[in-house]
């Protein structure tokens, strides 16, 4: 249908394409375009190709030189005296206003029909409101006085004590570095280079029944171009020093190695053999990713054969991570032997503070519950451990509530193997992006980090989700952030959380990958701020680990929705499908308002492909 | 996708309950489906025998090609598999 | 001669009511109803006996014999004899024309609208090429009465013996042009009129008074000139037959039809129909509706069409794309039924705007599509098989631009009429809305 001038002003960036026929010698107004919102359809039914069509904005005001049917694209042969693209836009426009996309579902009633993975924009203001460069912030000319020189007495101002930020507890990264892994007569850390027992396979064999091989790789940089099962989970290596418990006292970390997870059952078949990863290291790891191995780092990569047809059971996967664990143990009372102090590279030290007279907000990470491999061991005595943790499951999902240095020091053991692009491996949790930017963002408050497991049966998915509701409703926050690493049904409860948190009168940021495979299921009118993890290119779960997971690009769009919307800014309406443009907006004018450069992080484009695939993909 | 749009009702039975997936027999003799249980939407605890049902289209070829990675990944998988089978037939002996 | 039935009410406005009763005797001009409220007088078209008064029409049995004398209304101004004689938009709205000459135009415009946009009709142009001087007359007429400056003549190109005439006619006639249309359809529609000659867009909700003009069919013009000329009251109406006749489907004019004759006499004389037939329609393809042969001619009576029959969808769903150009969505569900099609999905053409509810749908831009791709992609998504469509040419263009691609079938409203009259289906838009003008509009 044709659009009107407002309609063209909104979509100056989509293409131009004629509604209706036109005849030569016309000068191109709104009213003969179509509108942008159907072109999906159109495209979708090969109606219509947009090749080579200006954009709105330069087609208006045009002259048509040539009699064109409807739904022609409006390209430079048929028009005269179109606008040049314009390059960028001039930054010194003044009070030009700043338009911020997300990604987001449709608002539909719950039970509707699959919704398409919609995008959803949301109006930031103008760039004074979220400049987030001044330390006023939410708390105005009270929060300035923080910044003050100590003793400099401001007559008549507001207690300057209440506000000002408090250490709740800290935790210390002690990091060693590892160079080299070998198998020797004992585990033990000499220098840069980890030594593994040899022979300690059969005692991590024997350690679980169901568990009837196991095989340690070290898989050097040289070696990722090598076949492998699987991956089931990537972790990385640490202990507490002394008593401390995780989340808070030191904590001593191997640098630049990683343990990597993977197995089948004993007759070859993948554990959890759904987009399964298994196939060349290298094509398979979207490196750098929070809870992927770096590139240059060292895997000792189990391959664990569990009992047949227990690949699907709730014991085997457990069994295939404890077994594995074994060796990891061992490796944490080597590092925790070590007393040479020089061989500390590194120290970094997380503060829980908590900033008193700032918006309040919690994150509230759902994870896996559904059972088997949509498991996860919470609080572990050692990071990333198994014993002393409880699963998820037998918790009954119920929220948990975490202080964010226990999310980064590696309380959650992750068993979730499916969906390898978006599940967040237990490495991601101790890199955990929202709650990094989040605790160091100084003009919220993170009170903590609740995590909610996501059971199977939709009248247990209501129950937990209720809990959340009234958990956060104790808390008394100003905004909250929701994030799953799952889709299909756990959007159901997904969606449920953000209700019942918005339905309390608190804003509230959706995280998840959604784009077109992961299109959310359901919908409600709270579900207004979202934000799409998605990397890949086509919007779909690949089989390529951790593509689509919440990555720092994606804490950082969701940190400044979740500071609109607790702003009381406008949300606009969802675009009806897909696109990957509106993150790109988003991206671009966050980063201009914060003045700084946002690296988006590269997908599985960037992987190396075979000769044959890359003739027919590129 | 040329057929996309041709969206169809299929109706299926659940044959197989496991801790983490379900295998349902498409109704008619149509095929299998073996999905996690994240991609099943349930108001009822999980009995075999239980009917489900969804939406769904044909399943098109994207092109002629065939993916070498994928190639390869099969590849190896059933050379293991071979691998495994002839060892538990010697260790059978 | 067969009894006359002539409908009370004929025109935009309440139903007259009747001053005569059963028995009474009447003549050719005899006033048989009287308006109550808006509306225009009724006379009797022939000389005889009121037979019965029912409640929306007055039945008389003619003399066997008839003359052509009538009873003349009463003299008076210009315009109290055009009330008087109970002239009515003929052109098919019925708006009584003594009302809408009341407004003082200020020197504004009379448009005379000879568009005669639905195919098959011809009586207007007829009228024009064989005494364009009595619709002159009566443009002039109007233009006294409502106080306007200038007339203009709005007609299609193509009838090029009309046009000579008129620019003939009009050689000396300092404030009267014309102002040609191109080929398509709506042009007639009074708004689409009032953008042609006058360049101005009207609000659905507005008048062309609006843009200072009065729009008047050419036949309701030269009604004018006899109740001014002659005094003669308005009792009968120009109309085309067409369609699948004996003696094939070229249309057959006939000139001062006697108000509250049959549909079917007036068949009959154009030669009776041929064989089976899908529907008659009484009025224009687009505009029209479908009419059993005991209808009654009236006032705006402009066309009576005899179709071929109906293709047979076999239940298949269909989707209807209702238009203020064709018919209303009645109308639609009414053709679809006898299609044999089962309405899947109704979508309304985004320019169609209804007024008020329940009234008749206007379009916003009359012939100027606002695209139709979304209504296409609505019946795709509601599983239709087939659309029946009833849009003006350019939105008809529109719709076959997306629509098979889609694998939509698309039927128009009027293809059984296009098809019956051997006239091009409304589908693909091949001629240009743009056409060269006369020098100085002579």
């Amino acid at each position: 249908m044709s659009i009107s001038a407002e309609t063209a002003k909104e979509h100056a960036k989509d293409p131009a394409v004629l509604c209706c026929r036109a005849e030569a010698g016309i000068t191109i107004q709104a009213s003969n375009l179509e509108d942008p919102a159907i072109f999906d359809d159109l495209v979708d039914s090969n109606l219509l190709n947009l090749d080579g069509a200006l954009k709105i904005e330069q087609v208006l005001g045009a002259t048509l030189t040539k009699t064109c049917d409807s739904l022609t694209p409006l390209t430079a042969d048929v028009l005269e005296g179109y606008k040049a693209e314009e390059e960028e836009a001039p930054a010194a426009a003044p009070a030009e206003e700043a338009e911020a996309a997300e990604e987001a579902p449709q608002m539909k009633a719950p039970a509707a029909a699959a919704v398409s993975g919609g995008v959803m924009k949301i109006h930031i203001g103008e760039g004074k409101d979220i400049d987030i460069e001044l330390p006023v912030g939410f708390n105005g000319g009270a929060a300035a006085q923080v910044e003050l020189p100590a003793g400099v007495q401001v007559p008549g101002a507001a207690p300057v004590k209440e506000l000002e930020p408090k250490v709740v507890r800290s935790v210390t990264r002690k990091h060693y570095q590892i160079t080299e892994v070998k198998r020797g007569p004992e585990t033990k850390i000499e220098g840069t280079t980890l030594y593994i027992r040899e022979g300690i396979e059969q005692e991590a064999i024997d350690s679980q029944e169901l568990v009837h091989n196991l095989k340690i790789d070290i898989i050097t940089p040289e070696q990722y171009h090598t076949y492998s099962e699987t991956i089931m989970d990537v972790q990385p290596i640490a202990t507490k020093e002394g008593d401390a418990e995780i989340g808070s006292g030191v904590t001593r970390v191997l640098d630049g190695v990683v343990i990597m997870v993977t197995g089948t059952d004993d007759n070859g078949v993948q554990i959890g053999e759904f987009g399964s990863s298994e196939g060349y290291l290298d094509e398979n790891i979207m490196w750098g990713r929070p809870g992927a191995p770096e590139k240059g780092e060292i895997f000792i990569k189990t391959e664990v054969t569990i009992k047949e047809g227990t690949n699907m059971e709730r014991p085997g996967p457990l069994a295939a991570h404890s077994a594995t664990d074994v060796i990891t143990q061992e490796i944490r009372e080597a590092l925790k032997a070590v007393e040479d102090e020089s061989l500390v590279v590194n120290t970094e030290t997380f503060d829980q503070v908590r900033r008193p007279g700032r918006k309040k907000v919690v994150i509230v990470k759902e994870i896996m519950g559904q059972g088997a491999m949509h498991d996860n061991l919470i609080l572990p005595v050692e990071p990333v451990g198994v014993l002393g943790a409880r699963p998820n499951v037998d918790l009954g999902n119920v929220p948990v509530m975490m202080s964010p240095l226990e999310v980064l020091d590696g309380a959650i053991h992750a068993l979730t193997c499916i969906g390898p692009a978006s599940k967040e491996m237990s490495r991601h949790y101790w890199r955990e992006p929202l709650v990094l930017e989040a605790l160091h963002d100084e003009e919220v408050d993170l009170c903590g980090v609740l995590f909610v497991g996501s059971p199977q049966i939709n009248a247990e998915k209501f129950y937990v989700s209720k809990r959340v509701g009234m958990t956060v409703e104790a808390l008394d926050v100003d905004g909250a952030f929701v994030t799953t690493e799952g889709f299909g049904n756990n959007h159901i409860d997904f969606a449920s959380h953000i209700e019942q948190i918005g339905m309390r009168g608190v804003p509230v940021v959706g995280m998840s990958f959604c784009a077109v495979q992961g299109a959310l299921v359901v919908g409600n009118k709270y579900m207004t701020h979202m934000v799409d993890n998605n990397k890949s290119e086509s919007g779909i779960e690949n089989e390529v680990l951790a593509c689509n997971t919440l990555c720092k690009e994606d804490a950082v769009r969701a940190l400044a929705m979740l500071k609109a919307a607790m702003d009381g800014e406008e949300v606009k309406a969802p675009e009806k499908k897909w696109n990957p443009n509106v993150k790109a907006n988003n991206v671009e004018l966050i980063s201009k308002t914060m003045n700084q450069t946002i690296e988006l992080v590269a997908n599985e484009q960037s992987l190396p492909m075979s000769q044959k695939r890359k003739e027919k993909y590129d | 996708m040329k057929y996309g749009d041709k969206i169809i009702y299929m109706e299926g039975v659940i044959v197989e309950v496991h801790d983490g997936c379900v295998g349902i027999d498409l109704k008619g003799r149509l095929g299998y489906l073996k999905i996690p249980m994240r991609m099943l939407i349930t108001d009822y605890p999980l009995v075999v025998g239980q009917e489900v049902g969804w939406n769904m289209s044909f399943i098109e070829q994207l092109g002629p090609e065939a993916n070498e990675k994928y190639v390869s990944n099969h590849d190896a998988c059933l050379k293991r598999q071979k691998e495994i089978k002839a060892q538990n037939g010697d260790s059978e002996e | 001669m067969e009894d006359l039935q002539i409908l009370l009410r004929q025109h935009v406005g309440a139903p007259c009511r009747a001053i005569v009763s059963a028995g009474d005797r009447v003549e050719k001009g005899t006033l048989i109803a009287e308006p109550a409220g808006l509306g225009a007088n009724i006379f009797s078209s022939a000389y005889g006996v009121v037979k019965e008064v029912l409640e929306d029409r007055i039945i008389i049995t003619p003399d066997e014999e008839q003359k052509d004398e009538f009873v003349p209304i009463p003299e008076g101004s210009l315009l109290d004899m055009v009330k008087a004689a109970g002239v009515v938009g003929m052109g098919g709205a019925g708006f009584p024309t003594g009302v809408k000459l009341g407004t003082d135009l200020e020197g504004g415009y009379i448009l005379a609208n000879a568009a005669e946009c639905e195919p098959g009709l011809k009586h207007n142009i007829i009228q024009l090429e064989e005494d364009c001087g009595k619709v002159i007359r009566g443009i002039k007429y109007c233009m006294e009465i409502s106080n306007a400056a200038k007339g203009i003549i709005a007609i299609k190109k193509k009838n090029e013996k009309a046009v000579n005439s008129l620019r003939e006619a009009l050689k000396d006639e300092k404030d009267i042009t014309i102002h040609l249309l191109p080929d398509i359809y709506p042009m007639g529609e009074e708004r689409a009129v009032v953008r042609e000659c006058l360049g101005i867009e009207l609000e659905t909700t507005q008048l062309p008074a609006a843009a200072k003009a009065i729009v008047c069919n050419v036949e309701t013009l030269a009604r004018v000139t006899e109740a001014i000329e002659e005094r003669k009251p308005c009792f009968s109406k120009n109309m085309t037959v067409i369609g699948k006749m004996n003696g094939g489907n070229e249309p057959h004019v006939f000139m001062d039809v006697p108000v509250g004759t049959s549909v079917g006499t007036m068949i009959e004389k154009a030669g009776g129909i041929d064989g089976k037939y899908g529907e008659i329609i009484m009025g224009g393809p687009f505009t029209g509706h479908a009419v059993e042969v005991d209808e009654p001619v009236t006032k705006t009576t402009g066309g009576i069409i005899v179709t071929i029959e109906f293709p047979d969808l076999h239940g298949a769903k269909t989707g209807l794309l209702v238009c203020a150009c064709g018919g209303s969505e009645d109308r639609m569900r009414d053709i679809c039924a006898k299609m044999n099609g089962t309405v899947a999905s109704v979508a309304r053409c985004k320019q169609a705007i209804e007024n008020k509810p329940g009234a008749a749908l206007k379009c916003e831009r009359p012939g100027i599509c606002p695209g139709q791709a979304k209504n296409n992609i609505q019946f795709k998504k509601d599983g239709c098989e087939y659309i029946i469509i009833g849009n003006c040419s350019d939105c008809s263009n529109t719709v076959m631009g997306s629509a098979p691609k889609m694998g939509l079938k698309v039927f128009h409203q009027t293809d059984h009429v296009m098809r019956t009259i051997g006239h091009p289906l409304y589908r693909h838009l091949r001629v240009s809305k743009q056409v060269e003008q006369l020098p100085d509009g002579k």
